[in-house]
């Protein structure tokens, strides 16, 4: 089996048995980075001299990964795919990157993100348009793009990504990989560029789901430098993925699922395919239940994310000023500097949601919309915790359908189809563990299935994932990948 | 419609400038937005529900202790500071 194919374990494999060192799994990385730069973007940075890295038992030890390049490392531009960052070069690690560094990582490049992670198709970086590996006329979906090209073309095993809305987790069904996002504060967000901090999760993606556990078992822990992380947990997810499943409630929204609510024949396609895997579940010992959820909450999602993300992002972001790092265009004054680093730094889409978030704040809407926005986001969360009590996790497609072409129409969404695009944020706005894994192939493009579980029981998520990544029996695939 | 000097001065106030085109699709997008914000308030009862800010409580949450942690040096901090005299960011004169 090639490179391109080998899992985070099989490479480790490989290592031991001194089939292959460290150095050239590296340069192999390297060479597919660059083989596939100039079609794809994956990368704002590609590393190219290998580093010496300490050496020990860790899993990922002599490993090829990415990591987004809205984390901070030291002496390597990171530019969140802003212009406002184009030359900005920390002098600190992000405790992610801190981790894989001391396990022993080798990092191949820093990845495009739509600009400062602001969006959800990937294209909207400095440095360009990411493309699907499956279809170059389609998008991969961001903001974590980059993340998933490079996973997704198999250029590494795995990649660091971040999520907010579903910025791991739609990109992982667009490119037929695994995303997986953990409880909020299972992995520190020391050294992430914030968007907004109350929905931000690091995460990461994998071709299956074993080495999503493996990785998150490396990034997982308390953070002093993250007072929002949780307490350490003594256990192994990547140990427990062949728990027994029999007698786990799995439930799906009816409002969401219902085939006669869309006209679209690639969605009521998904459907096809999510009942027949629905079937498949129970055959398999899983109990799989429909639930009602209120529809009006359920419109609210969308609304609810970019009133609450929007405003949190124009605070976080108050910091890019060209003043102590950045661009430093000319002004006669402070402010005049700033406000000209800003205007040049920012482009048009981030500086509509900045505005946005602007009027969100205004004194005369924060009650009518950033505090009802909070109301909400605690009647979804309540909602899906009462559920939780007697589910042990939510199953719905990812998206309604295969990525969209750069080109699609920008007509507006129905209200049903809206909800289907964006239902993934409800593990955001409740920090719940979620992860998305191939689903089925529509005229060989990628459709991802997504399951969110309880809030801290990543464990459960990542052993029920694993069944039904049995069940689909679609792992490890790398774009180009034919008869799936 | 929202009023574009509305949207200006909102604009201003985050300290930056668009150009004319783009706050005209700006206006145009903006009456889009405000109906998807319109569901906001369709939820009855919505008042009585305290806002959520946080994605549950979080009982191990602790300040830190009060005590020097790793810190930069002043090469660091300035290292991507453009402008520099005497280890200080140098910027225009503020008092005349």
């Amino acid at each position: 089996m090639d490179y391109r194919h080998k899992t985070i374990k099989e490479l480790k494999q490989d290592l031991i048995d001194e089939k292959t060192t460290s150095e050239e799994l590296f340069k192999e990385a390297n060479e597919l980075a660059h083989k596939y730069q100039d079609e794809y973007n994956s990368f704002v940075t590609i590393i190219d001299k290998y580093k010496k890295r300490a050496k020990n038992d860790s899993m990922i030890n002599g490993i090829p990964y990415a990591i987004k390049d809205n984390f901070s490392t030291s002496n390597i531009l990171t530019t969140a795919s802003s212009n406002i960052l184009k030359d900005y070069i920390p002098v600190y690690d992000a405790t992610v990157y801190k981790k894989l560094k001391i396990n022993g990582g080798v990092l191949v490049g820093k990845t495009t993100l739509d600009e400062l992670a602001m969006g959800g198709t990937g294209t909207t970086a400095h440095t360009g348009v990411v493309k699907n590996p499956w279809d170059k006329k389609r998008l991969i979906g961001g903001s974590s793009a980059g993340s998933a090209s490079a996973v997704s073309l198999g250029i590494v095993p795995f990649s660091i990504g971040s999520d907010t809305g579903d910025s791991i987790r739609k990109p992982a069904s667009f490119g037929g990989i695994v995303g997986f996002k953990p409880t909020y504060g299972r992995i520190s967000r020391y050294g992430l560029f914030a968007f907004a901090s109350s929905l931000d999760h690091v995460g990461c993606f994998t071709r299956n789901v074993e080495d999503a556990a493996i990785v998150t078992d490396i990034l997982k822990g308390h953070d002093p430098l993250d007072m929002t992380t949780l307490k350490d947990e003594d256990i192994k997810y990547s140990e427990h993925l062949d728990d027994d499943i029999k007698g786990k409630k799995l439930f799906y929204i009816k409002e969401i699922c219902n085939i006669e609510g869309y006209e679209d024949e690639n969605i009521k396609k998904t459907f096809k395919e999510f009942y027949k895997l629905v079937d498949k579940l129970k055959e398999e010992g899983f109990i799989v239940e429909e639930v009602s959820f209120d529809e009006n909450l359920l419109n609210a999602i969308y609304p609810t994310y970019m009133t609450i993300s929007c405003a949190e992002a124009t605070s976080n972001n108050a910091n890019l000023t060209g003043i102590q790092f950045g661009p430093r265009p000319k002004g006669d004054s402070i402010d005049e500097i700033m406000f000209n680093a800003r205007t040049e730094g920012f482009s048009e889409l981030i500086k509509r949601r900045f505005i946005l978030g602007s009027y969100i704040l205004q004194k005369e809407n924060q009650d009518k919309l950033f505090l009802n926005a909070c109301r909400i986001r605690r009647l979804i969360v309540d909602k899906m915790n009462e559920l939780f009590k007697e589910y042990d996790g939510l199953i719905l497609p990812a998206s309604g359908s295969f990525a969209p072409t750069f080109d699609a129409s920008s007509e507006r969404l129905n209200p049903k189809a809206t909800v289907l695009e964006n239902h993934m944020a409800i593990a955001n706005f409740g920090g719940f563990p979620s992860i998305t894994l191939p689903m089925y192939y529509n005229n060989n493009l990628p459709v991802g299935i997504n399951l969110t579980g309880k809030v801290r029981d990543d464990k459960t998520v990542l052993n029920m994932a694993k069944k039904i990544e049995d069940i689909v029996n679609l792992k490890n695939k790398v774009a180009g990948d034919e008869n799936v | 419609m929202i009023e574009k000097e509305k949207l200006k001065e909102y604009a201003h106030k985050l300290m930056f400038d668009m150009d004319e085109e783009e706050y005209q699709t700006l206006q145009e997008e903006f009456d889009v937005i405000l109906e998807q914000m319109e569901l906001i308030e369709k939820i009855p009862n919505i008042k009585e529900v305290e806002p959520m800010t946080f994605p549950f409580p979080l009982e191990e949450a602790a300040l830190r202790e009060d005590e020097i942690g790793d810190y930069l040096t002043v090469d660091e901090v300035l290292s991507n500071v453009k402008h520099q005299v005497r280890d200080q960011v140098k910027v225009p004169k503020v008092v005349e």
